[in-house]
């Protein structure tokens, strides 16, 4: 291409001008990227097919709160149903409060066949299973979680949990591989443990997660047993596991919505500012411009030399900032999967890389048309006239 | 006057008159041209008709007061502006004709163009400058080379071919302005007071480049000049007087000592 050091070096003529607008283009992909990847996270996590067969029964008035483990007797008499097991958040910090990391106690065996595809169930060598069946202390913990900590199985982990006020010191077990890397971030053991030792945990657990056999009954499932609870004390809710996990992530507010308006305003500040800044250039360059048609060269062709000084802008801020933003999500999958395990699987999916560049790049053309076309329409004696 | 041969015929066809004029066929054919500005719906006639033959090979030069629609009348022979009235035919085409796009390739071929301030592009070299009005042209990069090389050795700057505007004297911006109006090799190169932003001595040598033009590559030269001195290069002095041609003078080659006495041409 005969032109290309001459769009390249117009670009670059202010230098500073240039440079500072490319970071400004940079840091906008980037910003919208790591949002758009983040909503495709949160969504992954909502729209999981095995979460989408299962449904959460907790204390009506705070999921916090603990419910009468005999509550089961009633879940399991349900046709729907395939399995039901025990749920109790721990907590527990292990030799340090930095260190944390999703722990969780279970009814074990019921653990299994309700999360067999997040536990690897088929991956579990049989002798682990039996082990952890078996070991009052037993517990199973997810790879990379076991690869982080140097975890082997036979090894003793000992935690500690503020809730409780609580120490237990747990076997390893079985090391378990689950499908999406926020599957293997938790380390999971009998919920025997906690009520043997905490007096207001006998006979209580802290929610129930049963598995159905078809998704389409969870509705009518939860209202049947919400009603059937309705007159007990506690009263129960009962959502599907989807929704409960929106529910935790309302906790932190509307993300959807508040994400979904940011990225609005970045891109109209994209074309905004790469507008002026296209603007600015080809004004300034309106004798040069005449000058060119004087030349020979007609309207559409200093229209598209023009033009491809906004794509190549924006094919370089939106590719350093698609490239950044690939590289802040890794980091920020290895730093926040120890607190939000799901995080674990935070990345930017190919098409919404692919999204966020074609957007940059209609953004580009779209800021330089309106000046370019002004500037090539501008009669050849006027522009040149005014020196 | 110290100028012989002032016929002094206002609005006469200058170029059919002098031995110096060329021959053959005019390369430029106006009739009765035109161009009035509009203020609204107030005419703001700037040229009023115009009738002028300049014979291919020939050198005019274009005087008159400020004002008087020199720059105009220029514009219009070169294909960047659009007459009101009357006929323009320049280079073989009638350019009343021509829409936008096949002005723009018409000038590609056929017209040099060479400007008071130069008017290179910043950011590319002299070597890159020159090699402009090749890009639109079908040759490949070695032919284009041969050329720009050509033209940079005409004007004395192969040396200076990988520098920037900025990094070159006005002299030699102008150098290189005018190797870019030769470079595509056109038949008609139009400058609007080439000499208007130099010093004497670079002024002298831009001269004497354009001469060359004409006389060794035989090349039609309209340009516009406020310098006596200047316009003693050409064939025929053009005057405008408020947009109509006052009169043509036919230059002579002077003798000896003509320049002591001023050699001053009337305007
Ligand atoms: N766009 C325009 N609108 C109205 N009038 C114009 C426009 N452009 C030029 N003119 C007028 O046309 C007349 C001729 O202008 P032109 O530039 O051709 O003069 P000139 O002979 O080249 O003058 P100078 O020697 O100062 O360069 C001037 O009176 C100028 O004001
Ligand atoms: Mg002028």
């Amino acid at each position: 291409m005969k032109y290309a050091s001459l769009v390249f070096r117009s670009l670059f003529r202010h230098r500073l001008r240039t440079l500072l607008t490319l970071s400004f283009l940079a840091l906008s992909v980037f910003l919208v990227a790591l949002m758009q990847g983040f909503l495709g996270t949160l969504d992954a996590l909502t729209t999981s097919s095995a979460s989408g067969s299962r449904l959460v029964v907790q204390d009506k008035a705070s999921f916090t709160n603990v419910i009468p483990e005999s509550y089961g007797n009633f879940l399991r008499a349900q046709p729907e149903i395939e399995a039901v097991t025990q749920f109790q958040w721990f907590g527990g910090e292990y030799k340090d409060p930095k260190n944390f990391f999703a722990n969780f106690a279970v009814q074990k065996d019921t653990y299994l066949q309700v999360y067999r595809e997040e536990a690897g169930v088929d991956l579990l060598p049989p002798e682990g299973v039996r082990d952890f069946l078996q070991d009052g202390n037993g517990c199973i913990v997810g790879k990379s979680l076991a690869d982080k900590y140097g975890w082997k199985v036979g090894d003793v982990v000992p935690l500690r949990s503020p809730i409780f006020n609580l120490s237990v010191r747990l076997n390893v077990r079985a090391i378990f591989q689950g499908k999406r890397q926020s599957d293997e971030q938790a380390l999971v053991f009998g919920l025997k443990q906690i009520q043997e030792a905490v007096p207001w945990m006998k006979g209580r657990v802290g929610s129930f997660v049963v598995r159905v056999k078809s998704s389409q009954d969870i509705p009518k499932l939860c209202e049947r047993i919400d009603r059937n609870f309705a007159n007990a004390s506690p009263e129960t809710l009962s959502m599907s596991e989807n929704a409960f996990n929106l529910n935790m992530m309302k906790m932190f507010g509307d993300f959807g919505t508040m994400l979904h308006s940011i990225t609005s305003a970045v891109l109209v500040a994209i074309l905004l500012v790469t507008a002026s800044t296209m603007a600015m250039t080809i004004r300034e360059r309106s004798t040069q411009i005449a000058v060119l048609r004087a030349l020979g060269f007609t309207a559409g062709k200093v229209m598209g030399l023009l033009l491809a000084e906004g794509l190549l802008l924006a094919l370089m801020g939106g590719l350093l900032g698609l490239g950044l933003a690939v590289l802040a999500a890794k980091v920020t999958a290895g730093l926040a999967s120890a607190i939000l395990p799901w995080m674990a699987d935070f990345y930017i999916p190919p098409d919404t890389l692919l999204l966020c560049l074609v957007g940059t790049l209609a953004m580009g053309l779209l800021s330089t048309f309106v000046p370019a076309y002004q500037a090539t329409r501008k009669p050849i004696v006027e522009a040149l006239r005014a020196l | 006057m110290s100028n012989s041969g002032n016929d002094g015929n206002a609005g006469s066809n200058g170029g059919n008159g002098g031995g110096n004029g060329g021959n053959g066929e005019p390369i430029i054919r106006l009739r009765d041209l035109a161009k009035s500005y509009y203020r609204g719906s107030l005419e703001i006639p700037v040229l009023t008709g115009i009738d002028l033959d300049i014979p291919r090979g020939g050198y005019y030069a274009l005087m008159g007061p400020s004002g008087s629609g020199k720059t105009t009348l220029l514009n219009l022979l070169a294909g960047i502006d659009r007459p009101t009235g009357g006929e323009l035919e320049v280079c073989g085409y009638r350019l009343n004709d021509f829409d936008d796009n096949e002005l723009a390739s018409w000038r590609a071929t056929n017209v040099g163009f060479i400007f008071q301030n130069y008017n290179l592009i910043p950011v590319l070299n002299a070597y890159e400058n020159i090699e402009l009005p090749l890009l639109l042209t079908e040759l490949s990069r070695a032919q284009r080379r041969e050329r720009v090389l050509e033209a940079l050795q005409l004007v004395n700057l192969t040396e200076q071919m990988q520098h920037f505007p900025r990094q070159l004297s006005g002299g030699q911006e102008q150098r290189v302005a005018i190797a870019r109006a030769i470079v595509h090799d056109p038949d008609l190169i139009v400058a609007d007071e080439p000499t208007g932003a130099l010093d004497a001595k670079n002024a002298e040598e831009a001269l004497n480049l354009i001469q060359h033009l004409n006389e060794e590559l035989g090349k039609t030269i309209v340009m516009v000049t406020h310098d006596p001195k200047a316009a003693r290069h050409a064939h025929i002095q053009i005057h405008l007087e408020k947009g109509v041609l006052d009169r043509t003078v036919e230059v002579h080659e002077l003798p000896p000592r003509e320049p002591l006495l001023g050699g001053r041409v009337p305007h």
